[in-house]
This record gives C-alpha cells, sequence and structure tokens, in this order.
C-alpha cells in the first residue's frame, strides 16, 4: 500500500478547472517530484492534501484512511507537513519561535523539549542559527526557505510536502536547500515535491510525475524523464514555447 | 507645578481605562481584521452587571466582580460564536455590521432590562483618598492604574514568554500557515474574543464609580480607545497603551487648561491632527515592516 495516493483528483475554482483528474502516489521512504510550469496544478494539487482547498471529485488517501473533509490542522497531526510556497514563516515571530512553531501537530510535548528539538535543528540549518533571535521579516528569501524548511520538520511528519523550494532563489541558495532536502530524504523522510526547476528538482527523486494545465502526461524515473523532449520543454517552461523552438 | 502632578495623575488613570479598551481592539483586530465595534458595549454590560450583583443583590464586591468577569467571559464566548464565526470567510464589511448590530443588541438589550437612569457603582475602598505632599491621590485612580499595571504585565508575559501566546501571535499574523502547522485556529480566535470582553469588562468596572454607569458609557470609551489606537498606531499593542495614557493625559490638561465642556472633544482633535499629520500612529513604522 502507498503512503500517499492520489485517484482521479478534481479541483475547480469556480469555473477553472485547475486539476482534471489526476492520478498518482508516493510510496513510503521516496522522494517523488511534481513538475510542471507556472499555472499547472501543482500547488493547487498539494493543498488539496493537506486541507486547504476542497476538491471537486476525487479520493485523497494517506495510510489507507481517506484525508478528505478534514481541516489543515487535523490533517498535518496525521503526519502530512506542508511547506508552502512562499516560505509563509511569521514575519513578527523570531527563526527559534518559528520552528519551535512547527511541533504543534504534535501532542504531549513540554515547551523545554520542543525548545530543544528547534536548537537541534540549527545542526540541519547551520546558516540560520545565528538568526535564531531575529525576527521572521528581517530575513532573506533563502534563510527564510531554511526556516521554513526546520519549522516542517518540526512535525516530525511521514511525509513532507514541499512547495517550490527553489523559487526566487539565487542558484547557490538553490543548491543548499536540495542539499539539505537530499539530507532529509537520508534520514528517512518520504518527500512530495512540487517544482519548476526540473534540474534540480528531479536530481534529489526517486520518481518524476510531470502535470500540464491540470493533467499529468509523463512519469517515471528522473533519468527517463531528463533524456524526454517534453521534459525539456515543462523545463523550458511549458510545451507551447517549446514548440515554438522546435519550429 | 502641584497642579500639574495631580492632573497627570488622573490623566493616567482615566488613560488606563482606555489603554485597556484599546487592547481589546487592537487584539482582536489582529486575530481577525476586523475592528469591533461592540468592544466598548462590553465595558457596558459588565458595569450593569457589577449593579445587579454588588448593588441590587448586595452580594460582597469580590464575588460580584468574579461574577461579572465570569459573565464577560461567557459574553466573549457567545459573541465570537454568534457575532464573528459564522461570516469568517467574508471580507471585513460584513463582520463589521454584524459588530454595530451586536452592539446596538448589547445596548437596548440593556436599556430594556434596566431603563435609562444612569446607576451608580461604589468604589472598591471606603477611603476615598489621602495627600502625598501636594497630590491627592484618589483611591479608585490608583486601583485603575495598578490594575491595568498588572494586566499589562501579564499580557506581555502571555505573549512573549508562553506557547500558546506564541500561537496567538501565529493566528494573528497568518491564519492559513497556522493551520497548516496544527495550531488549532478556531480555538485560538476564541480565546483572543473571550479575553478581549474580559479586558474590556474590567475597564467597565473599574471606570464605573468614576462614571455614571449608563447605557452611552459603551460608546463613549470606545471612540476614546478607538482614538487611542489610531494615535497609537493600529494594531500595534504598545501603541494602543501609550496611546491610551496620552489621550487621557491630553483631555484632562485639556480640561484644566483651555476649557471644561470641551473634554471630550479634545479626544478627537488630537485624532484628526494625527489622521491628519501621521496617520500610521506613533508606533506605525513597525507594522508597515511586519507586513
Amino acid at each position: 500500500m502507498a503512503l500517499l495516493e492520489i485517484r482521479d483528483l478534481t479541483v475547480r475554482y469556480g469555473e477553472i478547472e485547475a486539476v482534471r483528474g489526476i492520478s498518482f502516489s508516493v510510496e513510503a521512504g521516496e522522494v517523488v517530484t511534481l513538475l510542471g510550469s507556472n499555472g499547472a496544478g501543482k500547488s493547487t494539487t498539494l493543498k488539496t492534501i493537506s486541507g486547504l482547498v476542497k476538491p471537486a471529485g476525487g479520493e485523497v488517501l494517506f495510510e489507507g484512511r481517506s484525508l478528505l473533509g478534514l481541516k489543515p490542522e487535523e490533517i498535518v497531526r496525521r503526519g502530512v507537513a506542508h511547506v508552502p510556497e512562499g516560505r509563509r514563516v511569521f514575519p513578527g515571530l523570531t527563526v527559534r519561535e518559528n520552528i519551535m512553531l512547527g511541533a504543534s501537530n504534535r501532542k504531549g510535548l513540554s515547551t523545554r523539549q520542543i525548545k530543544d528539538e528547534a536548537e537541534g535543528m540549527f545542526e540541519l540549518f547551520p546558516d540560520i542559527r545565528r538568526f535564531g533571535d531575529a525576527l521572521g521579516w528581517t530575513l532573506s528569501g533563502g534563510q527564510l526557505q531554511m526556516v521554513a524548511l526546520a519549522r516542517g520538520l518540526m512535525a516530525k511528519p511521514r511525509i513532507l510536502l514541499l512547495d517550490e523550494p527553489s523559487l526566487g532563489l539565487a542558484p547557490v541558495i538553490v543548491q543548499a536547500v536540495f542539499a539539505i532536502i537530499a539530507e532529509v530524504r537520508r534520514r528517512g523522510t518520504t518527500v512530495l515535491l512540487v517544482e519548476q526547476n526540473a534540474r534540480m528538482g528531479l536530481s534529489v527523486a526517486d520518481r518524476g510525475y510531470v502535470l500540464e494545465t491540470g493533467q499529468l502526461v509523463l512519469s517515471g524515473a528522473p533519468q527517463d524523464l531528463w533524456a524526454n523532449d517534453d521534459i525539456r520543454a515543462a523545463y523550458l517552461g511549458g510545451r507551447a514555447k517549446a514548440e515554438a523552438l522546435a519550429h | 507645578m502641584d497642579l500639574i502632578l495631580q492632573l497627570l495623575f488622573t490623566g493616567i488613570g482615566i488613560g488606563a481605562v482606555y489603554a485597556l479598551v484599546a487592547l481589546g481592539f487592537v487584539l482582536i483586530f489582529r486575530a481577525t481584521n476586523v475592528v469591533n465595534f461592540a468592544q466598548g458595549e462590553f465595558s457596558m454590560v459588565a458595569a450593569f452587571l457589577m449593579v445587579v450583583f454588588a448593588v441590587d443583590l448586595q452580594w460582597p464586591y469580590w464575588l460580584s466582580f468574579l461574577l461579572a468577569i465570569g459573565g464577560m467571559a461567557a459574553l466573549g464566548a457567545l459573541f465570537n460564536l454568534g457575532v464573528y464565526y459564522p461570516l469568517r470567510h467574508r471580507t471585513y464589511l460584513p463582520v463589521i455590521i454584524s459588530t454595530i448590530g451586536a452592539s446596538i443588541f448589547l445596548a437596548n438589550t440593556t436599556l430594556a432590562l434596566y431603563g435609562p437612569q444612569p446607576q451608580v457603582l461604589p468604589p472598591v475602598f471606603e477611603t476615598q483618598g489621602f495627600l502625598v505632599g501636594p497630590v491627592y491621590l484618589d483611591t479608585q485612580y490608583l486601583l485603575i492604574i495598578a490594575v491595568t499595571a498588572v494586566l499589562v504585565a501579564f499580557q506581555y508575559w502571555f505573549f512573549e514568554h508562553t506557547l500558546i501566546g506564541k500561537k496567538l501571535q501565529a493566528t494573528s499574523q497568518d491564519k492559513e500557515m497556522a493551520a497548516l502547522l496544527g495550531i488549532p485556529v478556531a480555538g485560538m480566535i476564541m480565546l483572543t474574543f473571550v479575553y478581549s470582553a474580559v479586558l474590556g469588562g474590567i475597564a467597565g468596572i473599574l471606570v464605573a464609580p468614576v462614571l455614571f454607569v449608563s447605557i452611552q458609557m459603551g460608546a463613549t470609551i470606545a471612540l476614546k480607545a478607538f482614538a487611542a489606537t489610531i494615535i497609537g498606531g493600529f494594531g500595534d499593542v504598545t501603541g494602543a497603551i501609550i496611546g491610551g495614557l496620552a489621550l487621557g493625559i491630553i483631555e484632562t490638561f485639556g480640561a484644566a487648561y483651555i476649557s471644561v465642556p470641551y473634554k471630550d472633544a479634545f479626544a478627537f482633535i488630537v485624532l484628526v491632527a494625527f489622521l491628519a499629520l501621521r496617520p500610521q500612529g506613533i508606533f506605525g513604522e513597525r507594522i508597515a515592516e511586519k507586513a
């Protein structure tokens, strides 16, 4: 049984069908990457899994049980942590406080334990250790992404949903972020990653899916996808652009 | 000099009441992004509850106080469930109209139950006051200042040094992200309404012996407190406290040195001046940075 299974998922925003009957699965211990350009429905898919968006049809199964109809608070308590697009670090709280709040889904922890665990996160994220007492709004994009990842890991998730961790970051920072994702994977956390950056997205993945205008058009091992012309098209920003280039 | 000290004492006393009500405004605004126009009615209802328990029923003052505060906590919870919660996914406008409706409802229910005559709530202490050097310290004003100081200190400790305080702050900054972390957002907002109703209630009970207990007292206090939040910088906790104290001092000095009949006008003259010259308030820039 797959850890996470999406069956025939359809999501509408008013008249617009953002996700059109997609099905895929993530096995325990895997890193799976959803690739696609802007508006392909990647973020919407993650938001539906974490309960922020209600689907029009289909099923989301986690450990064999449906997540549909549950509130985001309940879903994260089951072990599905979502690090959304734009990091969403609380601007008026310090880095340490932001990370500590990541454990809000876990019951029966003392404040002391949470504080110690948050301190422990700085082992994995040494770059943000010295900003522990800085307020969220004072940090740069790369630092915010580190805080958002640390906060997500504090949930001790069975699966981590990552939405565009490379977005808006300088290449060297993107490298650092993906090094951490590789480390997270090595420690045994299952990851569902959404990316526009196909090269980086596939570099850490066991399998990949390509999403285009709400539909899955390709799936396979990273090296196969990378060899495929369509994926190069997605990497360049959509099929239309690739076709234009081909002609 | 003596008169100045005397006025300063009175001004801080009345300003402390504005500060407490202003804090209620700010906390609810930060949690829901909406101004609660019934905040002043919380003060009015609590003062009437005190009149019922301590004057009509002749129960001990401390028991009446605990019952009134318990009543305010319940009112805050009901207010959240009836006035805010059903509209939480709407824009700010329906929610504001809903709080205005609740304000009218609370005032007129009190009017129907108690009639239009202002009531009198006796002060807590039998001693009216005493002289320290040249300054006459009214015991009720001393109590107001002391209770406000304790509440402000408690609130600082609660928000800055407890995990639940951090969860409340997180909820007020980004509700969706708070939910994604497993913070019970609806529970946090409930807590905010209960606490704000209790704060407003304490302000009403404290100020009741100084003013008359009347249906209009809520609106008067709320308008001053609202002006205080704008002067302080809307949405800022420190700003609400500083703004409230400043307003109390300004109107007391204005009444003494310029004109007594225009006492209530001074608050609004200052408000207009701030809106024209520094609309972000004293502490406004901090919020701009946060946004």
